[in-house]
């Protein structure tokens, strides 16, 4: 398009008055022209008029067409078929809302779902160049990341050639006291080059030296901005100040920058500070993570790692046998987890907006039969299809759009909500804030959506007949259109069965795990977790510390007993180490079992049955004989047919001197780790012979636990201010936390498919009763020729039944292909659980039997009379 | 001229003859219509319908230009007249037109 005729296009458009002006007048010039000259032949004045009019046929079509000649007709048409549009969708005013707020509903959980999964996959992580990231866990057989032990990872370190760096770190709560109150604060210790491997820089000071990875050299502290900012006033000048950090005086080395926490949302940092001795090849608790050299896969790194792997096996066959490591970019480990259940939700909320679109594409039909006149006139006025499909087409983009529009602000609320449903702290690379994907996949969906439910109803109506259409009314003449709308039922009714079972699945899969027996008994029971400063308490103080505050707790009036463990069941936290029976001869292989620090009476205060033996008490003491209860898998195992008390067992590596501790009890096993399996056997060790830090209080009590937060809370400050109480809750609420995500999913799934069942008995009824409307006159013949109410009823309800029918059975085809995909998500129950489906089947089919109940009503209601009047 | 005759005398034939019309001088729309049905003996008419599209459409394309000016019975009219672009589409479309009729003529004498 060359420059002057751009500037014509730019006239056309802006000077339309103008030139629709200046048209009429060359119109009207060649009429009069045309009047002269059959004046001049003789005519009347009259005659002359009437024929040069004649002889302009199609006046105001030819108008038109020179103004689309103009070229200016695709801008000029849009206003005008948008104005138009707009009119329209006013005056039908019900009709634009319903539609909006089914669009609105559809696209605003598609937005708050896709921002959800954005955050999680496709978020780059808050580091530089984050897809070099790797993590590195250790595996045994049959295990995935059993934690990675300090010695294997200074191998890992000395060996590897594909790494920039390797930095190995865990995670802790640490105390601090600032302002004169105890406060807990999610803390790692990381080993010397974790920052640089993250290639985040400090914003003030510097990070740690290699020197200081080492105990006794480990005085140094690094802050996280927020806490920088909130307990120490942004101080320029922190760098070099002391701070008490779990009771020990640390010098702050550095401050990291807004923002960022690692891992999860630890904002302090302290050296690693093991050696080999400390932290030998049987404890794995640590985690590693590793930059990737420029142009080398993870695929490369993982063969280079397992062969390291292996040659450390070799030279260390006691503690290494079996033990391999997983290498996984950083981003694929961290939302590993949820993939799977993120894209099914996609999935489904996908669904969901389909049988949306389907609904309101129902509506446009049933709809554009009113609109049938409309059309025709607009088609005998000059209007071409295109013209009439574009017009359709606009009302339905635009729909869309102010339903998307509603829909995203929607989304955000419903993203809130759905956090609110999430019981964990969520890490910072956990990002779900509106983003320009957010906003790009809204605009797309929304007119995707547009035009999914616009494109049928437009090309359907736009087929106008235009002499049958004006003559008569549109009686009984849109048979096509009404095959239409039924089979957009059918696809509707398939569609929420397969979102129904599957959420009937979840549901019954969530109930089932939620019904598992743990082998506790949860009610009444409070927990805390206590933050003791290290530094405050010798090793042996702690011990005393705790026993004091159980003392005191349980002696609480309403408090039947009173315990403390170093690992609370189901609340993520585990202790794995090698055991060695003695004088067993079978399999050479250390079997990993977890390890419960427990203080007496733990088993009367978590409902574990003692079955043997006796319970730790006061008379296990630092030196008294070492001793340790196991649990009756552990029992099975090594003595299955005899008692195991007396029988020693030890921890640790073989090769190591680790004292034999005797076994004096044996009680019922509980579900340690995860609700849904059962892990590793437990061992139970007394905390006054391993007084570990960070211990949980429990607590069972006669009443609601959560009348006794206040009056524990008082006994800990008490006795020692400087002692953080955090994470209270009661144990019913621990269990539900450690299934918060099967919950969630089954939430989300049984909310989805409720929308949809919702959409589909409203569309049901809505073809229902525009049958019934449409028939109303056959419907009086049929009665004037002597059918029944009762077969007039039976007529309309079989019509929907058999909708309904056809549908649940393609439904049941679908969802039994398509459930499959679910596998991993369900606990205990096959993805084709057929109570599942026949239930859902059932309420399916019961509910559009109501659907089509009141339209055959009114059918049934008919007086014949009046029907064979009905125009 | 009857209908049939009416479907051969196509959009592109109606354009090359008001090019063809306009190479000699620039007229409105009204002498268009006069000068094909005098020019072909009253063979081929044209309607205001099909005339008025042509002629925008032509403009559109820049092929033609239009100033008002007055006509001889002393009243506004929109005159059309041949741009360069037009002179040469006029010169291009004549060639093929001849080419075209030259091989009807021949298939038509010799067949």
């Amino acid at each position: 398009m060359n420059f002057s005729n751009l500037r014509r296009r730019w006239r056309a458009l802006t000077h339309k008055n103008e030139m629709d002006q200046e048209l009429d007048e060359e119109m009207q010039f060649h009429l009069q022209r045309d009047i002269e000259r059959n004046v001049k032949s003789g005519m009347s004045a009259e005659n002359a008029r009437y024929a040069a009019l004649k002889s302009f046929d199609r006046l105001e079509q030819s108008k038109e067409e020179c103004r689309s000649a103009r070229g200016i007709g695709v801008i000029e048409n849009i206003v005008r078929d948008v104005s138009y549009s707009l009119r329209v969708l006013l005056k039908s005013y019900a009709f634009t809302i319903v539609v909006v707020l089914t669009l609105a509903l559809g696209i605003g959980a598609n937005t708050a779902i896709f921002s959800f999964a954005n955050g999680i996959l496709l978020r780059p992580l808050p580091y530089p160049q984050s897809d070099r990231l790797a993590v590195l866990e250790e595996t045994a057989p049959g295990m995935q990341n059993i934690g990675v032990s300090y010695p294997n990872f200074l191998d890992w370190r000395d060996q590897n050639t594909m790494f920039e760096g390797i930095a190995a770190y865990g995670q802790s709560r640490f105390s601090m006291t600032l302002g004169g109150e105890a406060i807990e604060i999610r803390c790692s210790r990381v080993s010397y080059g974790l920052f640089e491997v993250l290639r985040v820089q400090p914003q003030l000071g510097r990070t740690f030296t290699m020197n200081e990875d080492r105990p006794e050299e480990d005085g140094v502290v690094m802050l996280g901005h927020d806490l920088w900012q909130k307990y120490f006033g942004g101080d320029p000048n922190v760098v070099g100040k002391q701070v008490s950090v779990s009771g020990r005086t640390r010098t702050v080395i550095g401050v990291m920058p807004r923002g960022f926490r690692f891992p999860e949302v630890s904002q302090l940092w302290v050296p690693l500070a093991l050696t080999t001795k400390i932290y030998t090849r049987n404890d794995h608790g640590l985690e590693a993570i590793a930059r990737l050299k420029d142009g080398l896969s993870v695929a490369q790194a993982q063969s280079e790692m397992h062969s390291i792997a292996a040659r450390i096996d070799e030279l260390n066959p006691l503690t290494n046998q079996g033990l391999d490591v997983r290498v996984t970019s950083l981003h694929e480990n961290l939302s590993g987890n949820y993939r799977e259940a993120l894209l099914i939700l996609l999935g489904v909320v996908g669904c969901v907006l389909l049988v949306a679109c389907v609904n309101v594409a129902n509506l446009m039909l049933a709809r554009a039969t009113a609109r049938q006149k409309e059309f025709a006139l607009r088609a005998a006025l000059g209007a071409s299809r295109w013209r009439i499909v574009r017009q359709l087409l606009f009302e339905s983009l635009l729909l869309a759009v102010i339903g998307g529009a509603l829909g995203f602000v929607l989304s955000v609320g419903a993203l809130r909500l759905l956090l609110t449903a999430i019981p964990i702290d969520l890490p910072v690379w956990m990002n779900f804030s509106v983003d320009l994907r957010v906003l790009g996949f809204t605009l797309g969906i929304t007119l995707l959506t547009g035009l999914i439910f616009g494109v049928v109803p437009a090309l359907q109506t736009s087929r106008v007949d235009l002499n049958g259409t004006l003559k008569e009314a549109a009686r009984g003449s849109s048979g096509g259109r009404s095959r239409a709308r039924s089979l957009l039922v059918v696809t509707e009714i398939a569609m929420s069965l397969v979102l129904l079972v599957g959420a009937g699945l979840m549901v019954q899969s969530f109930l089932r795990l939620r019904s598992v027996n743990i082998g506790l008994d949860t009610k009444n029971v409070l927990t805390a977790a206590l933050i003791t400063p290290r530094a405050k308490y010798k090793e042996s103080e702690r011990a005393a510390l705790i026993k004091q505050i159980v003392a005191q707790v349980s002696s609480l009036p309403g408090v039947e007993s009173a315990s403390a463990t170093a690992t609370l069941p189901l609340n993520g936290n585990n202790w794995g180490r090698g055991l060695t029976v003695e004088g067993y001869a079978g399999a050479d292989q250390t079997p990993i079992v977890q390890h419960t620090v427990v203080t007496p009476d733990y088993f009367r205060t978590m409902g574990i049955t003692l079955l043997a033996g006796r319970d730790f008490n006061d008379s296990d003491t630092k030196d008294s004989p070492d001793v340790t209860i196991i649990d009756e898998r552990l029992a099975r195992m090594y003595w299955p047919n005899q008692s195991p008390i007396g029988k020693r067992v030890r921890f640790g590596p073989r090769e190591d001197n680790e004292p034999w501790h005797t076994i004096v009890g044996v009680v019922s096993k509980i579900r340690h780790q995860r609700m849904q399996e059962e892990t590793d056997p437990s061992v139970y060790l007394p905390h006054q012979k391993i007084p570990t830090g960070g211990m949980s209080l429990v607590a069972r009590t006669s009443s609601n636990p959560h009348d006794f937060i206040h009056a524990l809370r008082h006994v800990v400050a008490q006795l020692d201010p400087d002692v953080a109480v955090t994470k209270v809750a009661t144990m019913d609420e621990v269990v539900a936390e450690s299934i918060w995500q099967p919950r969630l999913y089954a939430m989300l799934f049984a909310v989805f498919a409720g929308g949809a069942l919702l959409l589909a008995l409203i569309g049901i009824y809505g073809v229902m009763a525009f049958l019934v409307q449409q028939r109303t006159h056959e419907i009086g013949i049929r009665m004037a020729l002597g059918a029944s109410a009762r077969d007039v009823f039976k007529l309309i309800v079989g019509r929907g039944m058999k909708l309904t029918v056809v549908g649940v059975v393609i439904g049941v085809g679908g969802a039994i292909a398509l459930t499959r995909l679910m596998h991993s998500l369900l606990f205990n129950t096959s993805t084709t659980d057929p109570f599942v489906f026949i239930l859902i089947s059932a309420v399916l089919s019961t509910a559009a039997f109501f659907a089509c109940y009141l339209p055959a009503r009114r059918a049934a209601r008919v007086d014949p009379l009046i029907a064979l009047r009905y125009e | 001229m009857n209908k049939q005759q009416s479907d051969l005398f196509k959009q592109g034939t109606l354009e090359l003859l008001i090019l063809r019309l306009l190479n000699s001088g620039s007229l409105n729309g009204w002498d268009i219509m006069q000068r094909i049905e005098l020019l072909s003996a009253e063979v081929l008419t044209v309607t205001p319908g099909a005339l008025y599209p042509a002629l925008h459409r032509l403009e559109a394309r820049g092929l033609i230009s239009a100033v008002w000016r007055p006509s001889d019975n002393n009243r506004r009219a929109k005159f059309y007249g041949l741009t360069t672009r037009g002179r040469k589409q006029l010169d291009a479309q004549l060639k093929q037109w001849e080419q075209f009729s030259d091989a009807v003529a021949l298939v038509l004498r010799d067949a």
